[in-house]
């Protein structure tokens, strides 16, 4: 709960550190110095924080209680199916909308075993990542990527099944290329991009 | 059973027989009709639900099976989209326009357009014989591929485009010289684009010009090594009809069963009837197939041009909507099941078919039993119908027979018995009426022969007085001559004078109105008896009016008039009988002159017989007188001779006594019983009375009015009457009593009484029972005259062996009342 209040609280000036960082970098052109005030782990977390709040609450106060009470059950299709969207897609589509909102920082779930192959890593970086979870499933991976000349910090968090609708969807999926998952389960990760320049 | 059926109609002209056969078709006809319509109907309604939900899961089935080969498709495109050195190639574009001048590129830009436009080979082939167009036509033709990733050779075929661009949205590779060159401002781009996020963008079916086709595109954001932004844009365009028919054709059932793609406008991406991108024809049922959900619609389209009730399944593809024109809200993907309503309603049309003929045959089956059912019915009732009919006119010879077991057989035999018993109850009775008819004519005759056999005429008329009936006789007396009597007029046909004719229209009338016109029958027998009595005359004779009397032509006749028992409603009839009185009238005479000059005879001998004897006395005493020398002697003779002489006088002064004038004003009041009194004590005196015993019981009577000596007299002549009928020995009773005005003297004697048949005869005059001498035979004829000229009446009852009783009743002068002390001696 405390993480959550100092998320909040250090949102606006996450905003501001990130536009200063991108300023910075733009003016400074080459210069590899580290940028100062937060570090973007830090950033990362907090973001990560916000991310996993949200959805949990969504899950359990939103799809879990509704197919509880038998109101509306939460489906791949729901726009066809008057369903509510899946946990997951909650988060793609809140990441989709945050990077059409282009303050350029992104994030995305992946896996191992994705049902849409734009799901799987795209990098080394989440690659080890998603690898290493299955030893340390708690610790974040972070790392500095690049795309040509484009510099990114990207943090990727283990990501668990936490609800039966996430095990019942990835394990019944005809697209799906696992399907043993069990409650609790680490799934993927989430991959959380800052851009650096 | 030759009746014509016109016999049984009714008003509708409708026997038994048709009525039972239409009953029988209404009653089999009504429920099949029924049942075959509500089967229709309701077998309609459950094959349009059941088709209905077979087509949407068809559909939906459909639209997952098209899903997945638009994602399959979209995979195996994307993989083109993720090689590293594409990406990499990309990358490098991206950073080379990023840091270059846009000043110093945009010239140079135009100037590449302008040369690819213009087919300038070397710009041709700068882009489509770049590393990366390589690598496009490496993954196109299978090389770059891995085995299991191959493009089948249909996508392949159907793949009409395939090129990058860049990150501003100019051609970057291609597989061919066919696109344009700049893109930026596609929709198709800005959206894959979208912002640099990128997404996956489907195109809507439209008409490509270059591939001249139908086509679809997928158009593949090319994201940076990172997955962070887009650096480029993986357009392709695929032939709609080429890539969907594989998947849609197929799926065919019946001969019109089928499943086709339509985009959210209406427009057919894949059908095997329709042509790719036509619009569905019926604006209308676009709405209805395009909605978000699987379902099913019944709709008044197909969709292919028919109209009429068309069943349609539909389905959106899911993952592709989410993807075509960039978002879900911008249109969809659907797949459309339908079936002509024709073949779907076919079976059940063909059951339909089916049921009615068997329903045909079933009414054809119907009537022919029920024709034969009716017949069954209706045979018996007509033979009971016509069996009926003969017994009304009583001409069934032969009884009924109908077995057919049930109630008809049962009232069949009812028939045969009402029939016996109607035939004996009427032989019985024609029986009857022959001998009642016989027996009529009979009397009849009889009646004739009796009433021809009387010599009486009797003719009867009727009210108005035409004469209806005559017998011989009136025939013979009225009208020997005419021989029509029937019918004419009673009083036309009888030869009457007027006084005749009126006092028998009188009669009539009084017969008529029902009033007795008893005969004075007493008349005639007084008349006669009167006519005995030479010493009473006749008084004045009635008038002929009076009498009932008539007289046709010389014959005399007395009338009667008798109603006559006429049959009810008709009017009176009366008879009239003639008694033919001419003979009795005469001979009426001729006795009555018999009777007088016999009478007179009697009395002549009578007169002479009492007076001779004292007239022999007389003429032998006068002899002897004259003989007689002694005076005294003779003296006593001469008194003999006054004796006699006196005796004479006294028979004279009884004949002059009784047929004497005498003026009423000698008469006076009377005490009957001193007269009896002084009668009993005369005729004790002059008769041998010895062994007479006389009971009075007298009681206290009002006087009458009488001539003493006369009342006196009659009493005399009974009291000797009844003693000198018990010779001087018995029992007499007097008796005076009182009753209504009425006195009433009984004079009683247990002598040997009178012989009935002289009873009538004793009042005669010289009526006697007693020898020559003894009796004059007149003292009751004198008594009966004097006791009715005093007013009274006498007459003598003798119950034979009981002696005579005498009973005088006189009326009672209530004036002169004399009271008297009731003696009774014995």
């Amino acid at each position: 709960m405390r993480l959550i209040l100092t998320v909040i609280q250090a949102r606006p000036l996450w905003l501001a550190l990130a536009l200063a960082c991108a300023s910075t970098y733009s003016l400074q052109a080459k210069d590899v110095a580290p940028p100062p005030g937060i570090p973007p782990e830090k950033v990362a977390d907090f973001v990560h924080a916000v991310l996993d709040a949200d959805r949990t609450i969504y899950t359990n106060q939103v799809v879990n209680r509704m197919q509880a009470k038998g109101i509306v059950s939460a489906a791949e299709h729901w726009e066809h199916e008057n369903a509510l969207p899946l946990p997951a897609q909650f988060l793609q589509h809140s990441g989709k909308l945050v990077a059409e909102s282009g303050r350029g920082i992104r994030y995305r779930l992946i896996s191992l075993w994705p049902i849409y192959q734009r799901n799987a890593p795209a990098t080394d970086l989440e690659r080890r990542a998603l690898e290493s979870f299955s030893q340390t499933p708690d610790r974040p991976f972070t790392g500095i990527v690049t795309s040509g000349r484009k510099q990114y910090f990207q943090a990727i968090y283990s990501d668990r099944a936490i609800s039966a609708a996430c095990v019942k969807c990835h394990n019944s999926h005809p697209l799906s290329p696992k399907r043993d998952f069990a409650l609790n389960d680490v799934m993927g990760g989430m991959t959380i991009t800052i851009p650096l320049d | 059973m030759t009746n014509p059926s016109g016999s049984f109609s009714n008003a509708l002209g409708w026997g038994l027989k048709r009525k039972l056969i239409v009953s029988m078709l209404m009653v089999g006809v009504v429920p099949l009709l029924l049942g075959l319509s509500l089967a229709f109907l309701q077998g309609s309604k459950e094959i349009q639900v059941v088709s209905g939900e077979s087509f949407q899961a068809l559909a939906t089935e459909a639209a997952r099976k098209l899903d997945l080969l638009v994602a399959e498709e979209v995979a195996r495109t994307s993989r083109i989209a993720v090689h590293p050195d594409i990406v990499r190639a990309l990358e490098h574009r991206r950073d080379a326009l990023h840091a270059s001048d846009p000043n110093a590129t945009l010239p140079a830009l135009a100037q590449q357009r302008a040369r690819w436009a213009a087919r300038d080979p070397a710009a041709i082939k700068a882009i489509t014989g770049n590393s990366t167009a390589l690598l496009l036509q490496g993954f196109y033709a299978g090389s770059q591929s891995e085995p299991d990733q191959l493009l089948p050779q249909v996508v392949r075929a159907a793949t009409k485009k395939l090129f990058i661009t860049d990150v501003q949205g100019n051609l970057f590779a291609a597989l061919t010289a066919k696109p344009g060159f700049s893109h930026a401002d596609s929709p198709w781009w800005k959206g894959s684009f979208n912002k640099g996020v990128g997404q996956l963008y489907i195109e809507d079916l439209h008409f490509d010009e270059q591939a001249n086709a139908y086509v679809f595109s997928i158009s593949l954001p090319i994201m940076d090594s990172l997955r962070y932004e887009v650096v480029g844009v993986l357009h392709r365009v695929i032939d709609a009809k080429e890539f969907f028919s594989p998947s849609t054709h197929p799926i065919r059932f019946g001969k019109t069963g089928h499943v086709m793609l339509i985009d959210s406008r209406g427009m057919v991406l894949s059908c095997p009837i329709l042509p790719t991108g036509v619009q569905l024809s019926s604006a209308a049922l676009i709405p209805q197939v395009t909605v978000r959900q699987p379902g099913w619609v019944t709709a008044d389209s197909d969709g292919h041009g028919g109209q009429g009730t068309a069943i349609i399944g539909f389905a959106p593809l899911p993952e592709t909507s989410r993807a075509t024109n960039g978002a879900l809200e911008n249109g969809a993907w659907h797949t459309f099941v339908w079936q002509s309503s024709d073949e779907l309603f076919t079976p059940i049309r063909h059951l339909m078919m089916w049921m009615m003929i068997l329903a045909g045959i079933a009414l054809g089956l119907l009537a022919t039993l029920g024709y034969f059912a009716a017949s069954r019915i209706v045979t018996p009732v007509r033979r009971l119908q016509e069996a009926a009919r003969l017994i009304g006119r009583g001409e069934l010879q032969e009884p009924i027979q109908i077995h057919t077991g049930d109630e008809l057989e049962e009232l069949a035999v009812e028939f045969n018995r009402m029939n016996t018993q109607l035939e004996a109850a009427f032989a019985g009775l024609s029986t009857q009426v022959e001998e009642k008819t016989q027996e009529v004519q009979y009397l009849q005759k009889s009646t004739d022969q009796v009433l021809d056999a009387v010599p009486t005429p009797i003719i009867m008329i009727d009210q108005q007085g035409l004469v209806q009936y005559m017998n011989r006789a009136s025939r013979d007396a009225i009208q020997p001559q005419e021989q029509r009597w029937s019918g004419r007029l009673l009083f036309d046909l009888l030869p009457l004078d007027d006084d005749h004719r009126q006092a028998l229209r009188r009669d009539l009338r009084l017969v008529e109105e029902n009033k007795s016109t008893a005969p004075p029958s007493s008349n005639q027998e007084p008349l006669l008896k009167e006519a005995r009595d030479p010493l009473n005359q006749t008084l004045s004779q009635a008038s002929p009016s009076t009498r009932r009397e008539l007289q046709i032509g010389s014959h005399l006749y007395h009338y009667e008039w008798f109603p006559l028992e006429s049959r009810s409603g008709a009017g009176k009839r009366f008879g009239l009988v003639l008694r033919d009185t001419t003979d009795e009238s005469r001979l009426q005479d001729q006795l009555i002159q018999a009777e007088k000059s016999g009478s007179l005879d009697v009395l002549t001998a009578g007169i002479g017989h009492e007076l001779n004897n004292p007239l022999f006395g007389i003429l032998g005493l006068g002899e002897a007188i004259q003989e007689e020398a002694d005076l005294a002697r003779a003296k006593g003779y001469a008194q003999d001779i006054v004796g006699h002489g006196r005796k004479m006088a006294a028979i004279i002064r009884d004949f002059t006594g009784v047929a004497a004038r005498e003026s009423k004003s000698q008469r006076m009041s009377v005490d009957v019983t001193a007269q009896l009194e002084q009668a009993l004590a005369i005729v004790q005196t002059s008769h041998d009375c010895l062994g007479l015993n006389v009971q009075k019981h007298y009681v206290a009577v009002s006087p009458v009015t009488a001539l003493p000596d006369q009342l006196r007299l009659a009493f005399i002549n009974i009291l000797t009457n009844a003693v000198q009928a018990m010779s001087g020995r018995g029992d007499l009773w007097l008796t005076t009593e009182e009753l209504n005005d009425l006195i009433t003297i009984t004079i009683r004697d247990n002598g040997p009484g009178i012989p009935k048949q002289h009873l009538g005869k004793v009042f005669d005059p010289f009526y006697t029972t007693k020898g020559q001498g003894e009796g004059s035979g007149l003292g009751l004829t004198v008594a009966q005259r004097l006791i009715k000229k005093f007013g009274g009446e006498i007459r003598l009852e003798s119950p034979e062996g009981q002696g005579t009783t005498c009973v005088i009743t006189l009326p009672a002068d209530k004036a002169g009342v004399r009271k008297e002390e009731p003696c009774v001696s014995s």
